[in-house]
C-alpha cells in the first residue's frame, strides 16, 4: 500500500472545467457537450465558442446524469433535459421537507 | 467477494433477448430509482441493477460473463467459500481469454464508480487491456467516486484519508486490486453535490500518456441537529411558551462551533422561521442559517406549574383557539 499527499481543488468558479475537461470527465466527446448546451441541459454564454465555455460542479453532475439517461433509457436530449428538471425539483422539494422536519414517510 | 448472478438481479432467464433485458432494466430502474422509490434499500438495489445492466446489455461482456458463470458451475473459480457458494469467489486464471471488452459510447469509469468489487475484478482489467492496445500515448481516463463528510468538516474544512481500490493486471495475467491511501484536504465551505478534483489520481495512462483525474462527489452525512437544503442550513430551536409569548434573546450553536444570539419576537408561533444571515454555506450568494421555532410546553408535573397553567387559563379565558371550527 502506498501513501500520497494529494492536492485537491473544488470544481467551481476558482477551478472550473473547460469543455474538453468536462467531456473527458464524462467519458464523452466535446461535440456531446455542445449538444447538451443546445438542449439547455448546460448553460453557456451566448456568442462564445465552446473553447471559451467554463463549467462548475453542478454542470458536471447534470452532464453525468444526462449521459446515464441517454444510455440506459435511450432518452433524447430534450427528454433527458425534462427528466433532469423534474428530478432536480423532486430533490429540492424533498430537501425542503427534510429541512422543515417533515419526514418523507409522513407525506407518502 | 460474492459471485453476482446478474440474470437473477434483473429477473430474466439466461437466454433472455436484448429486448427482454432492456425492458427488465427499465422496469427495475423505475422501481428502485432513488428519486421515486419508496423501498428502504433503493439506492443499493439501483446500484446492483445498473451493474447487471451494464454487463448484460453489452454483447462482449455478457458472453464473457456467461463463460465465467459456466466455469463457476463446473467448479472453477473457487475461493475460501468453494465454487458456486457465492462466498470467497475469485475468477479462475485466464477465464477471459478470447474475450475483449470495448467501451461503447457512454460507458466508462464515470458509470462504474459505484459498481462492486466483483464487477471490477471481472471487467476492470479487461477494459484497461483494451485501451492499452491502442497506438500512441493515451491519457488515462478520469475516475469518479463519492466521499461523505460531516457537516462540520464540510464547513470548516478538514484533512481526510481515503482508500481507493484500482484494478490492475498482475504479472500472471490475473486481475488484482491495488489499494492506495490518499491524504486529501476537504476545502472549507464545500457543499453537497460539489466535486473535489484530484489531478493525476484517475486511471493510469498508456504509452507514456498522463494519468486521468479523480473526481470525488461530496455528500454530507446526516446530522443529529442540522439539516442542509442547498446552501442553507436548518435547525429546530426549542423555546418555552413564555419566550414565544413575550419574546426573548436566545443563544444558539452554529455548525462551525461558534454561538450566536438571536431575537425571538413577541407572539412567536411554532414553525416560525428565523434567519441568521450568511451563516449557511458560502458562495455567491451565500446561504443562511435558519431556525425553526418549536414551542415546548413545560410538563405540568408539580403544583406550582399546575397553578401557573390555571392562572394562565383564567387570564386568557376569552381566548378560544377553536373558534374558527365553529364549535
Amino acid at each position: 500500500m502506498s501513501y500520497h499527499v494529494t492536492a485537491t481543488t473544488v470544481v467551481g468558479s476558482s477551478d472550473p472545467l473547460t469543455t474538453e475537461q468536462l467531456a473527458r470527465a464524462c467519458g464523452a466527446h466535446v461535440d456531446w457537450v455542445r449538444q447538451l448546451a443546445e438542449a439547455g441541459i448546460l448553460q453557456v454564454p451566448e456568442n462564445r465558442p465552446p473553447t471559451a465555455w467554463l463549467f462548475y460542479s453542478e454542470d458536471l453532475q447534470q452532464a453525468l446524469e444526462a449521459r446515464r439517461l441517454q444510455r440506459d433509457f435511450d432518452a433524447t436530449l430534450d427528454a433527458a433535459a425534462l427528466m433532469l428538471d423534474m428530478g432536480r425539483e423532486i430533490r429540492r422539494l424533498r430537501a425542503l421537507l427534510a429541512a422543515h422536519g417533515v419526514s418523507r414517510a409522513a407525506v407518502d | 467477494m460474492d459471485f453476482k448472478d446478474y440474470y437473477r438481479i434483473l429477473g430474466v432467464e439466461r437466454g433472455a433477448s436484448e429486448d427482454d433485458i432492456r425492458k427488465a432494466y427499465r422496469k427495475l430502474a423505475r422501481r428502485f430509482h432513488p428519486d421515486v422509490s419508496k423501498e428502504a434499500d433503493a439506492e443499493t438495489r439501483m446500484r446492483e441493477v445498473n451493474e447487471a445492466n451494464d454487463v448484460l446489455r453489452d454483447k462482449e461482456k455478457r458472453a464473457a460473463y456467461d463463460a465465467l458463470a459456466d466455469q463457476v458451475a463446473s467448479g472453477a473459480g473457487t475461493g475460501p467459500g468453494g465454487a458456486g457458494t457465492g462466498r470467497g469467489f475469485t475468477p479462475p486464471p485466464g477465464w477471459d481469454q478470447g474475450h475483449e471488452f470495448h467501451r461503447g459510447p457512454g460507458q466508462g469509469p464515470a458509470d462504474h464508480a459505484e459498481f462492486s468489487d466483483f464487477f471490477s475484478s471481472i471487467f476492470g482489467a479487461g477494459e484497461q487491456r483494451g485501451r492499452s492496445r491502442q497506438a500512441g500515448p493515451l491519457r488515462g481516463e478520469d475516475h469518479h467516486a463519492a466521499i461523505e463528510v460531516s457537516l462540520e468538516d464540510a464547513m470548516a474544512g478538514a484533512e481526510r484519508e481515503i482508500s481507493l481500490r484500482a484494478m490492475e493486471t498482475a504479472d500472471d495475467g490475473r486481475p488484482a486490486f491495488r489499494d492506495r491511501t490518499l491524504s486529501i484536504k476537504i476545502p472549507p465551505g464545500i457543499r453537497p453535490g460539489q466535486f473535489i478534483r484530484l489531478a493525476g489520481q484517475g486511471l493510469p495512462g498508456h504509452g507514456g500518456g498522463e494519468p486521468g483525474d479523480l473526481f470525488l462527489e461530496v455528500r454530507i452525512a446526516p446530522h443529529a441537529r442540522y439539516r442542509v437544503e442547498g446552501r442553507d442550513i436548518y435547525m429546530d430551536l426549542p423555546i418555552t411558551p413564555s419566550e414565544a409569548a413575550l419574546g426573548a434573546q436566545v443563544e444558539v450553536p452554529t455548525p462551525i462551533g461558534s454561538r450566536v444570539e438571536v431575537t425571538v419576537p413577541p407572539n412567536a408561533r411554532s414553525g416560525l422561521k428565523l434567519r441568521v444571515k450568511n451563516r449557511g454555506f458560502g458562495g455567491d450568494p451565500p446561504g443562511h442559517f435558519y431556525l425553526l421555532l418549536q414551542i415546548v410546553l413545560p410538563p405540568a408535573d408539580n403544583d406550582p406549574v399546575r397553578e401557573a397553567y390555571r392562572a394562565l387559563a383564567r387570564a386568557t379565558a376569552a381566548f378560544d383557539p377553536r373558534r374558527h371550527l365553529g364549535a
